[in-house]
Parts: structure tokens; sequence; C-alpha cells
């Protein structure tokens, strides 16, 4: 019944350490109940989202370009013999675009209707974040993404790192 | 010829034992959700249609006594669903009686027995007798603060579940949605399976507002026990605006809602006591129990017996290469292993031919499906617009891909409902006109080719192209230095513009066209055309030309600016190089003459924005000649690959506001290569002569 059994073999290798944890929520003491977030990055930030959310983290396979598709639209893969469209996240974040190199990946995320990819240029790790240790963001980014960003998080307490974390079923409306 | 009777009587036994299946679930159902003190009224109307699906299979396979007791089981199905009578235990007994005295008679005919079945004589007669005693119900008008126009347009069914509703002491709201006109279908259906849980549709009314013609605002109507807050939370999401309907006597409202829940007086002035003139969407979203619901194909045996021995051949072959590669290990003679080699491509060729085909026929279903469906609705639209109307079918047993008869349901029925609604003058206007009291309206179906043609022709009144020139003229749909110029098909084919076709002014003067904007996007999704032809007073003619099938098609790959597309054999009629500096421009548009007639041309990498301005164009090009209707046009390319057969896939629904591409093939290069949709490229063309040239531009 855990998120990680449903998920299909292989290209899951970045979160493969916490595949034997029978559920990506467990409660910690005094600080709320803790979820697994996929850390990654968009440019020069990390961000991170639930690992709930994603289905499959892929390399990014031959993509085709799809003239007259909306900006974000990066192209579409085959993946299983499936059409995926796959979004650049940084734009749709309004960040900059730095090429990509040969460590960006493709999330597979499920909204309500389809299977979408979306690029990002580095997984990092996961995160267990306890719900106290998330400070709701206000205005971070962009206002007009703002509502997408769900949170903050410092995931480490002996450096300074900042985890912007993404509502990805707010993203993908 | 006594073989296709057989198999039709085959087919009849499958389909009546799988509906006679079905509704012994529905009936268990029913008692469920008795049992659990709830009901659920689309369980009944399936239960409805069903017995009435069988009623008109056995009758025209000549089951006399099969036919006869669905024949009363309607009657009692028909008061259940209207509300005249009520869903107790009696009457759920009638149900689970009748289902299984359908089995045996079933069975029975089966066997050719024919001896009498006294049970049957029995329950007929008691049939009847409950028939005699339904319960007249009163028809109180609902106490909410409904405008009347709104109960005016009320079917009786849809006034039975309102009063139902409120009779339950449920709260009706009012929920005001706008969707876009070419995502309506899935649009609505999200909101509908949305809303299912937490309450019951009532009914869809265009509003007749909101200026964008490409949008249609409808207003809702939802009985639902929920809150305000819990139902804006659900349906929020689909940016649905949602306000409680008052009470009479008014306790509850909260807000003022806006004084009428109402259509516009588009659809006031024209309240009937039928939904045909509503406008489309409500039509189509209604007409949703048309469709099957099945995504089954039901296959003969035979040909899966056919497909079964070419995979045992394809098995042949790979051993055979087995063989080969043994050979080659041990050092055989490289040229007979080449040889050996060539000769079971070739085998393998035809094998996956054979099943390709193979496969094809398996999804083939014959549109008579369709057709039955539709020659009910007319039936019944016919008597409730108080019209006489023949129907003559011909083609039924025309074959068509699975998925596309489910598609066309939709749409065909609305043409039907059209010629109906607005095709046909009553009894003492054809009288009048010293046309036949009884208007006749004909459904052929045939094969041309690859293609499927399909016609609905009626012997109506016919389309005022002046009055249509007139409306469109007022909304600005044409201009008025075009209208000399407009031919009388492009005028006719006015009447599939959005804006133009919904609204009143159009439908009044034209008596045609509500929806027929929805109607071309749906034929136009599966890769079909419609063409209109019409006589002022004599009839009007729609031809839909469609593909057989949508899986597999035969596609020309080209290359543009190092980008590989498929384009689909159907429309291609040539591809030849560009004639050098050939290439003329008249009035802005770029044509060339091929064989002493003027073609127009379109560069596949300008359209796509596929080169930036300093690349040139290779100095050799190719111009694939594309033709649909009376439309032709030059597709003009870099290099041509070759012919391929490709399976489309369609792009998810992220991009399906992109125009030009039926979706995407594997190309066989590891990527995805892109299927140019010829029509639409065919269509953009033609309406850049109405529009200006900025608006050809996608909106996305």
């Amino acid at each position: 019944m855990s998120e990680e059994s449903s998920r299909p073999p292989g290209q899951t290798r970045a979160i493969a350490p916490f595949a034997t944890r029978a559920t990506s929520r467990t409660r910690v003491e005094g600080r709320g109940t803790v979820t697994e977030y996929l850390a990654f990055r968009l440019g020069t930030d990390a961000f991170g989202a639930p690992v709930a959310m994603i289905r499959e983290i892929l390399k990014p396979p031959p993509m085709t370009h799809v003239p007259r598709a909306p900006r974000h639209v990066l192209g579409i893969v085959s993946v299983r013999g499936l059409v995926v469209t796959v979004f650049d996240l940084r734009r749709l974040m309004r960040l900059a675009e730095p090429p990509l190199t040969s460590r960006a990946r493709i999330l597979l995320v499920g909204n309500n209707e389809e299977t979408l990819g979306l690029m990002v240029d580095e997984v990092l790790e996961v995160h267990r974040l306890p719900e106290g240790d998330i400070e709701r963001a206000s205005v971070v980014v962009g206002s007009d993404v703002s509502e997408a960003v769900s949170g903050i998080a410092r995931p480490r307490e002996d450096r300074d790192e900042v985890l912007v974390l993404l509502d990805l079923r707010v993203l993908l409306r | 010829m006594s073989d296709v009777i057989d198999r039709a009587r085959e087919e009849f036994f499958a389909e009546a034992q799988e509906i006679i299946e079905g509704l012994g679930r529905d009936v268990l159902g029913l008692d469920d959700a008795r049992k659990r003190g709830s009901q659920d009224p689309e369980l009944v109307n399936d239960v409805f249609r069903a017995v009435h699906t069988l009623k008109g299979l056995a009758a025209l396979f000549g089951a006399l006594r099969l036919a006869a007791l669905t024949h009363e089981l309607e009657e009692i199905l028909d008061e259940l669903r209207l509300g005249r009578r009520p869903l107790d235990d009696r009457a759920l007994n009638l149900l689970f009686q009748a289902t299984d005295i359908c089995g045996r008679l079933l069975q029975a005919e089966r066997d050719g027995d024919e001896s009498p079945f006294p049970e049957l004589t029995e329950f007929l007669a008691t049939l009847r007798g409950d028939v005699a005693k339904g319960v007249a119900s009163g028809s109180g008008v609902a106490p909410f603060d409904l405008d009347p126009g709104v109960l005016a347009v009320l079917t009786e069914y849809e006034e039975h579940r309102l009063r139902t509703n409120v009779e339950s002491g449920l709260s009706l709201y009012r929920l005001r949605v706008r969707f876009e006109l070419t995502t309506i279908d899935e649009s609505l259906e999200r909101l509908k399976s949305n809303a299912k849980p937490y309450g019951e549709i009532i009914t869809y009314l265009p509003t007749g507002g909101g200026d964008d013609i490409d949008r249609i605002e409808l207003d809702i109507l939802l009985a639902s026990k929920e809150s305000l807050e819990v139902l804006v939370d659900v349906l929020g999401s689909v940016g649905a605006d949602i306000e409680p309907v008052p009470r009479v006597g008014g306790k509850r409202p909260s807000q003022r809602p806006r004084p009428r829940v109402a259509p516009a007086p588009v659809a006031l002035s024209r309240a009937t006591s039928h939904p045909g003139p509503l406008g489309a969407p409500p039509e189509l979203s209604r007409s949703a129990s048309l469709r099957s619901v099945s995504q089954t194909v039901r296959v003969d045996i035979r040909k899966l017996d056919l497909l079964m021995n070419v995979v045992g051949e394809l098995g042949i072959v790979r051993s055979g290469l087995e063989r080969l590669d043994e050979r080659l290990r041990l050092g055989g003679s490289l040229r007979e292993i080449r040889a050996d080699l060539v000769r079971l491509e070739r085998s393998f060729e035809r094998h996956l031919e054979a099943m390709q085909q193979g496969i094809l026929e398996v999804r083939m279903v014959p549109l008579g499906q369709v057709f039955e469906r539709l020659a009910r609705v007319a039936r019944q639209l016919s008597r409730e617009a108080d019209k006489d109307v023949h129907l003559v079918v011909t083609g039924a047993e025309t074959e068509v891909d699975k998925l596309i008869v489910e598609e066309l349901s939709d749409p065909l029925m609305h043409m039907m409902r059209n010629a109906i609604d607005h095709g046909i003058e009553t009894s003492s206007e054809r009288l009048a006109v010293g046309k036949p009291e009884v208007g006749t309206i004909a459904l052929n179906a045939f094969q041309k080719g690859n293609h499927v043609v399909i016609e609905l022709e009626d012997d109506g009144r016919g389309i005022d192209t002046e009055k249509l020139v007139m409306a469109a003229l007022a909304r600005g749909a044409i201009g008025a230095d075009e209208v000399r110029s407009t031919s009388r098909k492009d005028i006719l084919n006015l009447i599939f513009l959005p804006g133009v076709s919904t609204r009143k002014d159009v439908t009044e003067v034209s008596g045609r066209g509500v929806g027929m904007d929805i109607v071309k996007t749906n034929i136009g999704r599966l890769g079909g055309i419609i063409d209109i032809q019409s006589e002022l007073g004599i009839g009007t003619k729609l031809s839909v030309t469609l593909p057989i099938t949508l899986a597999i098609i035969r596609a020309l790959v080209v290359e543009v600016a190092g980008r590989s597309f498929a384009i689909p054999l159907t429309n291609v009629q040539e591809a030849v190089v560009m004639p050098a500096g050939g290439v003329h421009v008249i009035d802005d548009r770029e044509t060339i003459s091929l064989r002493g007639s003027t073609l127009r041309i379109a560069r596949l990498a300008t359209l796509f924005d596929l080169r930036t301005p300093d690349e040139a164009a290779p100095a050799r090009e190719y111009v694939v000649v594309a033709e649909a209707g009376q439309n032709r046009l030059g597709l003009v390319v870099d290099r041509l690959i070759g012919g391929q057969d490709v399976v489309i896939k369609a792009f998810g629904p992220s991009l399906r506001n992109v125009r030009g591409f039926a979706g995407a093939a594997d190309l066989g290069d590891q990527r995805l290569g892109l299927v140019v949709d010829t029509l639409a490229l065919l269509d953009e063309m033609s309406a850049g002569r109405a529009r200006s040239a900025q608006d050809t531009s996608p909106r996305v």
C-alpha cells in the first residue's frame, strides 16, 4: 500500500533509500506530521515537492519540440509508449534558465487528467520534514506563482540552506 | 445471404444476452439503493433504456414474445422514470420477475422452442393490470424562485426530478460556468463527475450571456443537501460561480442572487415544452446516454482465430531467425544466409500486414448500432415536436472503427435534432406548400475509398441564405465588402461559425444551425469533414466524411528544418518538386501553378515557426498537395523521407489547444514525430480569408 511499492522499478534511484519505509508520512513527537519532500534544483535555488506527488524520475529521453505550444512546454517525450508533455519548471516559476546539463532530470507527476513531465536542473535528495519546521511562505517568488509555494523549510540545522516547497497541484492547475 | 442473416442473428443473441445481464445487475442496484433508503434516478433511466433497446432488437428479429414483454415493461418503467408511480417492493418484484422471464424467453428463442409459455401470459396480465392502476402525479410547481422561462423549458422528466429533490428537502443551487467551446465535452464531464457525489444535476441551460464567441456560458441547476460552502469548495476549482436559488417565501437566501436564473431572452422567447431548441451544450450533454458506455468491442471468434494463426506464423519466422543465427555462428555461407534472411523478412512483413489488417477488423463495428439509437431519438423527437417524420435508413451495415462510432453519436444526434426541430415543417405548413404531409429524413452511409460518408438529408424548409448573410453581417462574422465575393457554398458554411450559429437571430431565420459549430469541431477531431447543401423550401443535406479508422494510418514522412513530420496520406493527393522560381504572390497569398491550375501553398517552416529569419530554406523543396472537400493546399517541405504506417497517439490535455497537429507518432528514431493535422491546416488557411492575418496566429 506504500507509495513506493506502487512506483515502477528503476529510475527511482534518488529516492531509493526510503523505499523500504512503509509510508512517507510518520509522526515525530511534538513537531507534527512528517512529510517526505524531494529536493531539486532549479537554476541556483533548491525547491522541494512531496515525494508522494512524484511517480518517477527520468533521465531526459530525446525530446520533440511542439510548435505553437505554450511557452512553458519544452516538448513531448515517449514514456513506455505514452506521450508525455514536459514542462519547463523554471519557466513556470519565472526563474533564470541556464542551459540544461547532464544532471537534468524529468519528474513525472500526475495531475488528475494526465501525466506530466517537469524538467528540473538536478535532483538533490529527499528530506523528511515535520510540519512544525515548515514556515508558511507569504511572498517568496514572483507574485503570480507565489500561490504555488506552500512553505519554506531549512532542512539542515547546521547550514543556512533554504528549501522552497512547491504545491505542484496549484502549479499545474 | 443466409450467412449474413445467421451472423446478424448471432449478434442479436449476443447483444440481447448482454442487455439482459446488465438489466439484472441494474435491478439489483435499484433494490440495494432502495434498501439503503436512497434512489438513483440514473439507474432507473438505464433500465428504461436497456428495456427499450431490447424491445427494438426483439421486434427486429421476430422474437415476438420478448418484444411483447419488453413493450409492457417499458410502460411501467416510463411511469417509474417520470415519478408517476413509486419504486416500491411491488415494482421491484415485477422487474426481477421480468428480467428472469426475458432470459428464459431468449433461451427458448435460441433453441427454436416455440411451445407456449404460460408464465409469460400470466405475467403480462399482471403487468397490464398494474399499468392501468398507474397513479398520475400532481404537477405541483417547485417552491423555488425560478424564472418561469426556466420552468417552461424543463422536460417532464427534469420537472419530476426537480420536484422529487425539493420534496426530499434538498436545496437548489445555480451554477454559472463558462466553457471553452472546444473543450466543453470534457469540461462538462468533469464538472458532472465532481458534482455527482454531492447532488443531482437537474438541467443545463445556456445563458446566452458572454460576448466571447469561443466560450459559452451555462446555468446548471443542482439539487444538493450540502451547504453553499461545501459546494464552492468542491466545484470552485472548475470555475463555477455558485449561488443558492431561494425558496419562494424565502427563508433561505442569505445573499441576494441575481434576479433571474434565466436563460437570456434567446431561450425565453423560444421556450417550448421540449428541450430541442435550447442550444448545443445541453443537447450534447444530455445525449451522453446515446453513447454506449462500454469500451468493449464484441468480436467474432473467427477473427480472433485468424489473428492467433498469424501469431503462430510469426513464431515460425522467429525460429527461422534463430536458425540463421546458429548458422552464422557455425560459419555458414554468408550468401546463403543473406538470401534466407531476405526470405524471412518478406514473410515477416506479410504476417505483420495480416496482423495489422486483422486488428483493424476487430476494431470495426457496423454503424447500425448508432443508427438504431438515432432512429429511436428521431421517433421520440418527432413525437415531442408533434411532427410526422418518416426515417429512411440505408447502409447501416457500413463498418467503422469503434472509436469513431462512439464519438459520432453526439454529432449525429445533434444533426438529427436540428433536422426535426428546424428542418421539417409542421404538417399544415407542408400541406400549404404542396409537400407530402409526412416529412422524410434520409440517413445514408456508404464507403468511399478509405472513407465513410454519412449523409443526413431532410425535405424540410431549407436554409435561407439571405437571412443567414444578414445575421452573419450583424455578428461581424463576415465583412460587408465580402458578401458579394462569397460563394453560396461559403455562405452556407457560415452556419458552422460559432457565434453565428448559436445565436437566436440566425437560428430563427435560418431555421437551423444550433450548435453546428460544436458538431463541426467534434467531427473535425475525428479527422472528418462536414459539408452542407441546402435549397430554400426543398431541404437540407449534411454529409460527414470520416476516415475508416484512426488507429493506424499510412503517412508520408517529411523533413522540415531538420525535424520529421508525418502527413496522413488520406488527404494527400501527390507530392511534387517545388517548381523553381514558380511562386506567385496573389493577394498576399503564395501560389504555384501545378499542371495549369493555381495551387495555394503554405510553408510548414513558416507555419510552425521552425526557422530563424537568417536560416535559408534548402535550394530544392517539395510540395505535398493536400485536399479536403473543395479545398486544396500545397504544404512546402524540405525533404520527402517516405511512406510509413504510423500509430497516432493523441496529445495530453495540456496540449489540446495546439492546432495543426493530430498527435504524435513513433517514427522509428526514438524521438516522437508530430503528425500534421492536414484538415486543420486547410481550415486555418481558408479561415484566413474571413479573418485578419494576425488572427490566424495560434492562440495559446
